[in-house]
């Protein structure tokens, strides 16, 4: 746990060093990183994510719980057999744990690796996999505890230093166009998020809303600096990923398909701050 | 409900008889001048703006110019979707609150839907000055406007093989893209039930429909045409325009109808909830030939106050012949999604 807590540290650390933490450009970088989203699919967030530090040991306790929990239905199933569990519990467990807003608010990608490594469990036991395969899964969805543990840990530091935002219920903030990409960046891991959670309606919800809002407010800007960018993922946005949603691929799949369209869009962010920079004065 | 219509600001000039305009005779029409911000009053003091999402962030730059250049004066801004904000506007009024001084909408419509609530204050009349004859209106200000066209690909036709009636269109045998979900397409087709009436639009589409591709929005209809997709789409101006910029050799042009729904312009606009003279002065700011010229330049958004540069590809406005409507009445969305849902297009 101490090396995926200093590489998620050694993580945002590296961004620092580009970008000093006082400046309103790091509250912007780590608003992205850790970016707080009001509308959850399973039900409130609760205010506890607000007080991230006096959460923390009933957060560790959780996932102590369910790492347990999880251990036990393993055990269970290799021992007695697929017919001793019931695998829709592990769903119930997740979702009954207040960690599961508390990472969901503050570090999406690792939360889709929970829930990807949940399902991992269920569908191996579900399918009757030896007891080898469901261990390896069990695992998988252990270090993305762990390491969404790490994450909730850290952005509890930031928040104590005020550099993390209050989650809220509406978004009143200026989004300059770079800004706006490091956004729709992270509603793409929303949507694996979603994807991960089988939530597939929810998903494609992300993919067209994000297109639909966020993305054309950039490609104006973006055509006039890259026309063929621009073309590919219009494409991404409107073929690529909801077909692979659509599919059912696996998470890694659509995973893929995001990390494909978060580099174009990382290309995407430098040419529209090249515009920004050139752009002439109002007056 | 206090509907006015196009006109008005014609009538007062005594041009309604040739009505509908083409652009052409509008900017020799009796028109003030911009003014410069050099030449505007300072602004001090505080107001709240509602913000409809804008062109990419481009009126935050105004907007931040705006409060540059006045240091005493502080802009307090919430910003949404434009048909939100209206709403809330409206909400708000019937709570007996009032938290917006000022309402900047990226579309007519939902100016609309405040200034029937009665919640408007006049425009003085040496500012709707400035404006274009066609986009003065009592309670509110157009900022800038955009044109429905039709992008098509040179490599496929000339502008002559494309009708110049949007009806006429439906009976062609061209293939068609278009983006029935995106927001200034339905404006159009509001526009077009306001002309042609709900029947001839409900034919309309159904016709459309049979030969059209379907695109998520207007720049992807714009790129559609430019890969030969489709021989013509429906779509605003400056898609075109900026495509155009990022590719120069693209097989891309624009064509217009004449007198309809087909070339519509739809303008952004400002309007003021209370009558404090600050929330006046800033709409001047707006206006001013600097803001104008600026999203012009930047946002290939038409300007409609005169002298200023028309965005540049965008080809010359002498033929072009916008058809009259009230641009508030394209808030009346409902009977338009209705039609749309029942003639199978949505």
């Amino acid at each position: 746990m101490a090396i995926i807590y200093n590489y998620l540290l050694d993580f945002f650390a590296m961004k620092l060093l580009f970008k000093p933490a006082k400046t309103l450009g790091a509250s912007l970088l780590l608003a992205s990183a850790f970016m707080a989203q009001p509308v959850l699919a399973n039900g409130p967030i609760g205010e506890h994510v607000n007080h991230l530090q006096a959460n923390l040991k009933s957060y560790a306790e959780e996932v102590e719980w369910m790492v347990g929990k999880v251990d036990t239905m393993v055990s269970d199933y290799d021992t007695k057999g697929a017919k001793s569990v019931k695998t829709d519990d592990l769903i119930e467990y997740w979702e009954s744990v207040k960690f599961h807003s508390a990472i969901e608010t503050n570090f999406v990608p690792v939360y889709a690796s929970i829930w990807q490594g949940l399902y991992g469990v269920k569908m191996a036991i579900d399918n009757k996999q030896p007891a080898e395969e469901v261990r390896k899964q069990q695992k998988a969805m252990n270090i993305a505890l762990w390491q969404g543990l790490g994450a909730v840990k850290l952005a509890a530091k930031f928040q104590q230093k005020g550099l993390l935002d209050t989650v809220k219920a509406t978004a009143t903030k200026e989004m300059t166009q770079s800004a706006t990409i490091d956004e729709i960046k992270h509603k793409l891991d929303r949507v694996v998020a979603k994807f991960a959670e089988r939530l597939q309606d929810e998903a494609t919800e992300i993919v067209h809303d994000t297109y639909l809002h966020l993305f054309e407010g950039v490609e104006g800007t973006l055509i006039e600096q890259d026309a063929n960018l621009v073309e590919v993922l219009e494409k991404d946005f409107n073929v690529t990923l909801p077909l692979a949603i659509k599919n059912s691929k696996s998470v890694d799949e659509v995973r893929d398909v995001i990390s494909d369209m978060q580099t174009k869009l990382d290309r995407a962010k430098v040419l529209i701050e090249k515009a920004e920079k050139a752009r002439k004065d109002v007056f | 409900m206090k509907r006015r219509t196009f006109i008005q600001g014609l009538a007062a000039l005594g041009v309604v008889g040739s009505l509908p305009l083409p652009l052409s005779r509008a900017l020799a029409a009796d028109i003030a001048n911009p003014v410069s911000v050099d030449d505007l009053p300072k602004l001090k003091g505080e107001l709240t703006l509602y913000l409809g999402r804008g062109e990419g962030g481009l009126y935050e730059n105004v907007l931040q110019a705006i409060q540059k250049k006045n240091p005493d004066f502080k802009l307090g801004i919430r910003r949404g979707p434009t048909a939100a904000l209206a709403n809330t506007i409206v909400a708000e009024a019937k709570a007996g609150v009032r938290r917006a001084d000022l309402f900047w909408a990226v579309d007519s419509g939902a100016i609309g839907l405040v200034t029937d609530a009665g919640l408007a204050q006049p425009i003085p009349g040496d500012l709707s000055a400035q404006l274009q004859p066609q986009f003065r209106y009592k309670e509110w200000a157009p900022v800038t406007g955009r044109i429905r066209t039709l992008p098509y690909n040179t490599s496929r036709l000339t502008k002559d093989q494309i009708p110049t009636s949007i009806m006429e269109i439906a009976d062609s045998d061209l293939s068609i893209g278009w983006a029935p979900a995106y927001a200034s397409f339905q404006s159009f087709v509001t526009a077009m039930r306001i002309l042609e009436g709900d029947d001839k639009t409900a034919k309309w589409l159904k016709k459309i429909k049979k030969r059209a591709k379907t695109y998520a929005g207007e720049l992807g209809v714009v790129m559609g045409v430019e890969r030969g997709e489709v021989d013509i789409g429906f779509a605003n101006h400056y898609y075109t325009l900026r495509l155009k910029s990022g590719k120069p050799d693209a097989k891309l042009d624009l064509a217009f109808t004449q007198n309809d729904a087909g070339c519509l312009v739809n303008a952004s606009g400002v309007l003021a909830l209370n009558d404090d003279p600050l929330a006046t002065n800033f709409m001047r700011y707006l206006l001013s030939k600097e803001v104008q010229g600026y999203l012009a330049s930047e946002a290939y958004e038409i300007p409609l106050v005169n002298g200023i540069t028309q965005p540049e590809g965008l080809p010359s406005l002498a033929n072009i012949s916008p058809p009259k409507v009230d641009l508030t009445q394209l808030a009346d969305l409902r009977p338009t999604i209705d039609l749309m849902r029942s003639s199978g297009v949505l």
